[in-house]
């Protein structure tokens, strides 16, 4: 079986290389970290590669808006190389402060294969601050989006200061119209947050966690999947595993919902390109 | 050319700044304010095009989705206008980040002498607001007089052409950089002129400094550099070397120590050689898992075969005083630094931290230089923005209020990292500095920050302090740095690496000097933020985010490749050599050169007097009580104490996931808002190994006797430890001492002998605790004259002193995160135990400081007795046999059972008379055994399956069931001796009162 080849990005204050590209070995790929500048030198570059991730952390500092700098020093140096991997069928998926620079790039929502103008944004949390906590996520079902294949809800943290999806109402209709609303913030049994806070943790237009292309190739996303690699991330895991044991259920190892979405990627790669 | 460019968020979004200053405004000030809308200025100083212009307006810096901009004042309607930029010098981290994006994105270099600087102003609407309210937001809300600059405009007074004018915050320094000699004729001219340059030179170290001077040999050595006097560079480099902060002075002093009731008097030679040094090493020698301490920038322990750990706490406390934001920030990534310097460098964590400040709503007549409100709400936001912006998790923090802090407030910040154990074969822990190494200057530039603040930590706060010393951390800068290092290191290119903190290059350099025995620094190479400092300003300033590397020669072009990769500046400023002097030249010319030996020239001692007295000799007594009726109210009461009450808010602002390795959060239970024992993290993502931490404080056991302030302090923070799970047998532990000034002064400090006193019994506890638990301390530190001068308001000065404080801080690890515990009940019918009895030990408890009293009866640790319940509580974690742990802290039984109940939610009944009661049947009394703060016991929560295993393995060791979980619908009862119902109070009840106080913080 061939190689599923994942690039994860490093440099410039960004910060969940490590974990994100450990998750991405639990789901099965060959996970390399790659400084920023080693692929705008040319020294490494997309060729070989099947998954881009834009990680999470604050690149250069969130000065300006979050994910703005690393945004325009994307484009500038390999936004020709992304859009040409993006159309060889791969995919790209940016978490967090990745999230936020594919929406400053124009990766997202990308309309019409336009992956270069910014129609979205995400803005400072109403509730004024940064928030670590977990929330619990439905997916919508229909969306074509390639990472959440399969899954209905799950819970990952959330830890951002500017998560707030905003956009205007016919963008919104559009995202709406074609899916691209791939994971929303929900209450606990599964219905929409509604703009309940902590449930839906910034103010986020319609809930929206996490958007995709019309393609389900490219998906960004505020919650961290990454975060969520083993059992003992969940904050409630010692009372799942109490109550395990209790009910006489065995403590197998499982795999989480953090490693499933990413297994939903390279399993995609595996079907379609390998 | 200048523009000044104005970005506003689109006029129908939500504004969350804005909405932040206006809620401050009313709960602060009381203020009446109808809507604020934030405008972000960028003012660029650069020479570029107007189309360049276009574009980087466009392209960078404003969002079309959310944002409008322009060059033109924005017209968005105001009453009034507050603009707020930072003087010159202060460090704009988003100013520097829009220069490197610019260059970017124009493909040019932004030229010397150009730059980009950030402001802001705030627009804001309201009905009778008057230019005063405006000036207090400004100076209490908006800006710090030490590092910001403000202006009010009025409606009218607003000239919609010219908004704010030009502001250009650049350093101008129309000075030539000269070295400047003083006289060493007499001890007296040495000291007028140490006190005139603010050199902080005791007059006990002159005769020293001088007598070096003045030898025949020494000016024959100066003389062929062309040297006389000493330079002022020389000078610097003792004072920095011989301040407290750097030299431990007050540790390494003399005590003479009285008991005033035997009227017997004991001759301390050194605190930290007796009761810090000799017991760790004796302890390492029998811990095989010790691998470094005493030496280094931090402390070394084993994490598993392949893996090292590192340890290290610090405070900040003057800076933070000064400008909370700043220094807290400053504090945080500035700790991050020593890991990363220690052995040949190690990745970075987790973080933690400890405030300690006055009342939040403090309206007394005293005026500290911040309000504690003000000075939690900046140094929070510091440890945030430095915490986070690292990349490294925040799992852990304390916050303690308490009045003495007016004074002075207390910030702690601890760091723990990671290393492989060897590098390309070496132990990763070993390092050394040999002749022709070089010496590099990697990260941030200098300029005139920090100078002085070493010495300036060593003196009590005052008017006169220099505020020049106050910084702003750029985490930014240090996770590119931090990164880089690593790198490197794994291509073993670095031989030493040290961190430049408090005494800049003159500590670092001077320090790595010693291993080689000499090195010759051309101070004309170190990149400067700006022309014209003093080459004695290069030496000692503390700009932040640079680290001193040392690498072979033959690296230096792999090095310097990788530096540039990453971003990071780094610059050869010298090499080592084995000369024995320190050599330092600024183009060539001599500036410095003294013996690498000077420092042990056989300066004095610094001396002490210290007088116990006992707490009955000093009027202590226990205040006479009879039981409560209204336990539920009680009860409730003092869960929404400052120091109880939950402090979600704040840990909720901090990344306590990043890195992936989270196991115990801060807030744990069903409903996640209950604070955890200690933190759990996986450092190696590939290993089931885990590592606890935990801190603890309690000064308020000072009041009586600081020598139980430390044996409770450790036992807590051990106790938090255990309590998730982690090995009895691996603790480490970090003492950060912060105490009042002991130096006694008839007028000054008059208290100043029994404060001695305290804090050789202290010293003592911690000796006496570390061997009875066996913890080796990894690191520690002291940090002296926690006082301060507070204006009162009659224009008179009052001197407030803290309690003798000391954050303890325990690492272990724990060999299968799997089996780690967390302290909420799991299911309705299993049985309570609490494990460890119970004794009159209400002295300094917080039952007693809720009824303003002190009392006599403070708890006392049995250590030796205690820790074999430690190890089999281990043990039972470790084998399943118990459903969840939490230790009884601060408050009680009446704190402790409320937090185990509100974290399962689920209903709990307690039976009083099943505690065990150790003392006097007589004393024995219901609120006694509730609020009583007796160390050494837990909560435990056990399926009644294993009842019999679990009573077996606690035999004789003090675990009583008393008590069983109820359901989801029932509620903590609390049932007297007697039998009767003392207290009953639902778990919704319990979290309103836990967490109203400061639930709605944002």
């Amino acid at each position: 079986m061939s190689d599923v080849n994942v690039l994860v990005l490093t440099g410039y204050g960004l910060n969940c290389d490590h974990e994100t590209a450990h998750a991405f070995t639990l789901a099965g790929a060959v996970s390399t970290r790659v400084h920023i500048n080693a692929l705008i030198d040319r020294d490494v570059t997309l060729d070989g590669f099947h998954i881009l991730v834009f990680g999470g952390g604050f690149s250069w500092g969130d000065d300006h808006g979050a994910g703005v700098v690393q945004a325009v020093r994307m484009k500038t140096h390999l936004g020709e190389a992304i859009e040409h991997f993006i159309q060889s069928g791969k995919l790209v998926i940016g978490i967090c402060n990745g999230f936020q620079t594919l929406v400053n790039m124009g990766l997202l929502p990308g309309f019409d294969n336009d992956y270069r103008s910014r129609k979205v944004a995400l803005i400072h949390n109403d509730c004024g601050n940064f928030r670590d906590d977990w929330v619990n996520l439905k997916v919508n079902g229909k969306s074509p989006c390639v990472f959440t294949q399969g899954m209905d809800t799950m819970e990952y943290p959330v830890r951002h200061g500017e998560g707030k999806f905003y956009a205007e109402p016919d963008v919104m209709k559009l995202l709406t119209e074609q899916n691209q609303i791939a994971l929303r913030y929900a209450l606990g049994n599964g219905t929409p947050a509604n703009g309940k806070f902590p449930e839906n943790p910034n103010g986020s237009v319609n809930d929206i966690a996490g958007i995709c292309d019309q393609t389900g190739r490219v998906f960004g996303l505020m919650p961290h999947p990454e975060a969520y690699s083993h059992a003992v991330n969940h904050p409630a895991w010692t009372r799942h595993k109490e109550l395990a044991i209790r009910a006489g259920k065995p403590l197998d190892a499982f795999e989480t919902p953090g490693i499933r979405l990413f297994r939903n990627g390279v399993n995609y790669i595996r079907n379609s390109i390998l | 050319m200048q523009k000044r460019l104005e970005i506003r968020l689109k006029p129908h979004l939500n504004d969350p700044e804005g909405e932040g200053l206006r809620k401050k405004a009313g709960a602060y000030f009381g203020m009446a304010i109808e809507s604020v809308r934030t405008i972000q200025i960028v003012t660029l100083d650069a020479d570029l095009t107007d189309a360049q212009f276009i574009q980087v307006k466009d392209d960078l810096f404003t969002n079309p989705v959310t944002q409008e901009s322009s060059f033109e004042p924005l017209s968005t309607p105001f009453d009034w206008c507050i603009w707020v930029g930072f003087r010159p010098g202060v460090r704009d981290n988003a100013g520097s980040t829009a220069v490197e994006a610019i260059e970017d994105i124009l493909d040019l270099k932004i030229r010397d002498g150009e730059a980009v600087y950030t402001s802001k102003r705030y627009c804001i609407t309201g009905e009778g607001l008057t230019e005063e309210d405006m000036v207090t937001l400004a100076s209490q809300l908006l800006a710090n007089d030490i590092i910001q600059q403000y202006s009010v405009f009025s409606k009218d007074a607003w000239d919609s052409a010219k908004g704010v004018g030009f502001r250009i915050p650049k350093v101008k320094l129309d000075h030539t950089p000269t070295v400047s000699t003083m006289s060493v004729e007499s001890d007296e001219v040495l000291k007028t002129l140490s006190d005139e340059r603010n050199l902080a030179l005791r007059a006990q170290d002159i005769p020293v400094i001088r007598n070096y001077f003045l030898r025949d040999e020494v000016k024959k050595d100066r003389e062929t550099m062309g040297l006389t006097d000493p330079t002022d560079v020389e000078l610097e480099y003792i004072s920095q070397s011989r301040s407290d902060h750097c030299n431990h002075n007050t540790f390494q002093g003399i005590f003479r120590y009285t008991d005033i009731s035997t009227g017997e008097t004991l001759v301390e030679n050194n605190l930290f050689k007796t009761y810090i040094k000799e017991p760790t090493l004796y302890l390492k020698d029998k811990k095989d898992w010790v691998v470094s301490v005493l030496w280094d920038n931090a402390g070394i322990g084993r994490f598993d075969e392949n893996h090292n750990y590192v340890i290290t706490g610090e405070t900040h406390n003057s800076p933070s005083n000064m400008e909370a934001y700043g220094g807290a920030i400053t504090g945080i990534v500035g700790v991050y630094r020593d890991p990363l310097g220690t052995g040949l460098g190690s990745k970075l964590v987790m973080g933690s931290y400890g405030f300690c400040v006055a009342d939040r709503d403090y309206n007394g007549d005293y005026q500290p230089n911040l309000h504690p409100r003000r000075l939690l709400d900046g140094v929070i936001e510091g440890v945030k923005d430095g915490g986070n912006k690292s990349g490294i998790p925040t799992p852990f923090g304390q916050i303690y209020f308490e009045k003495g802090y007016l004074g002075k407030s207390l910030v702690f910040v601890t760091a723990l990292g990671i290393m492989p154990a060897t590098v390309n074969g070496k132990p990763s822990h070993e390092k050394r500095t040999t002749r022709g190494d070089l010496i590099l200057m990697c990260g941030g530039r200098v300029g005139k920050d920090g100078i002085h603040g070493v010495t300036a930590s060593s003196e009590v706060f005052s008017e006169n302090t220099p505020a020049g010393h106050v910084q702003i951390g750029d985490p930014y800068t240090q996770k590119k740095m931090h990164d880089f290092i690593l790198e490197a290191r794994d291509e073993d290119l670095i031989v030493f690496i040290t961190d430049n903190g408090g005494g800049g290059l003159s500590s670092s350099i001077g320090e790595s000097a010693e291993i080689s025995n000499g090195c010759h620094v051309e101070l004309e190479k170190v990149p400067l933020k700006y022309d014209g400092l003093d080459q004695w300003e290069i030496w000692i300033s503390e700009s932040q985010e640079r680290m001193t590397v040392v690498i072979r020669p033959e690296s230096l072009n792999r090095f310097m490749e990788l530096s540039r990769k990453h971003a990071v500046e780094s610059t050869v400023i010298g090499t080592y050599t084995d000369t024995g002097k320190l050599h330092i030249t600024y183009h060539g010319k001599t500036c410095a050169y003294v013996n690498m030996d000077l420092l042990s020239e056989g300066f004095p001692q610094w001396e002490f007097d210290a007088e116990w007295q006992t707490p009955e000799r000093r009027g202590l007594f226990e205040p006479v009580t009879r039981e409560p009726k209204d336990y539920n109210r009680l009860i409730l009461d003092i869960l929404n104490r400052p120091n109880i009450c939950s402090k979600e808010w704040v840990s909720r602002q901090y990344d306590h996931e990043v890195q992936g390795g989270s196991v115990i959060k801060p807030l744990m239970g069903k409903e996640r808002d209950v604070a955890s024992d200690a933190s759990v993290v996986r450092p190696v993502l590939t290993s089931e190994r885990g590592l606890a931490f935990s801190q603890a404080l309690l000064p308020t056991y000072s009041a009586i006797d600081a020598y139980h302030m430390t044996t409770c302090t450790i036992d807590e923070a051990v106790r938090r430890l255990i309590a998730v799970g982690a090995d009895p047998d691996q603790i480490g532990g970090v003492d950060n001492f912060c105490w009042p000034d002991i130096q006694f002064h008839p007028e000054n400090n008059p208290d100043g002998k029994f404060k001695a006193a305290q804090l050789v019994r202290s010293c003592r506890a911690l000796k006496d605790m570390c061997m009875a638990y066996e913890i080796p301390l990894l690191s520690g530190k002291d940090s002296m004259y926690v006082d301060g001068h507070l204006k009162g308001r009659y224009g008179e000065t009052l001197k407030v002193s803290a309690l003798e404080t000391m954050q303890f801080s325990a690492s272990a690890v724990i060999t299968d995160v799997n089996h780690a515990m967390s302290l909420d009940t799991k299911m309705e019918g299993d049985l309570v135990y609490v494990l460890g009895e119970t004794a009159d030990h209400l002295g300094g408890s917080e039952y007693y400081e809720h009824l303003g009293k002190v009392g006599l009866n403070v708890p006392q640790v049995k250590a030796a007795h205690y820790i074999h319940r430690y190890k089999a509580l281990a043990r039972a974690i470790e084998t399943g046999l118990v459903a969840s742990v939490h230790g009884v802290y601060r408050g009680g039984l009446a704190v402790h059972l409320p937090m185990v109940a509100m974290a399962g939610c689920l209903g709990m009944t307690v039976r009083l008379a099943d505690i065990l009661w150790e003392g006097e049947d007589v004393k024995r009394r219901d609120d006694r055994i509730l609020f009583s703060e007796t160390p050494g016991r837990f909560i435990i929560t056990v399926a009644p399956s294993k009842k019999a295993d679990f009573e077996k393995l606690f035999s004789g060791l003090g675990a009583k069931h008393v008590g069983d979980v109820t359901g989801e619908n029932d509620a903590l009862v609390i049932m007297g001796s007697n039998g009767e119902m003392k207290a009953e109070l639902t778990v919704s009840s319990m979290k309103q009162a836990y967490k109203k106080r400061f639930g709605d913080e944002r």
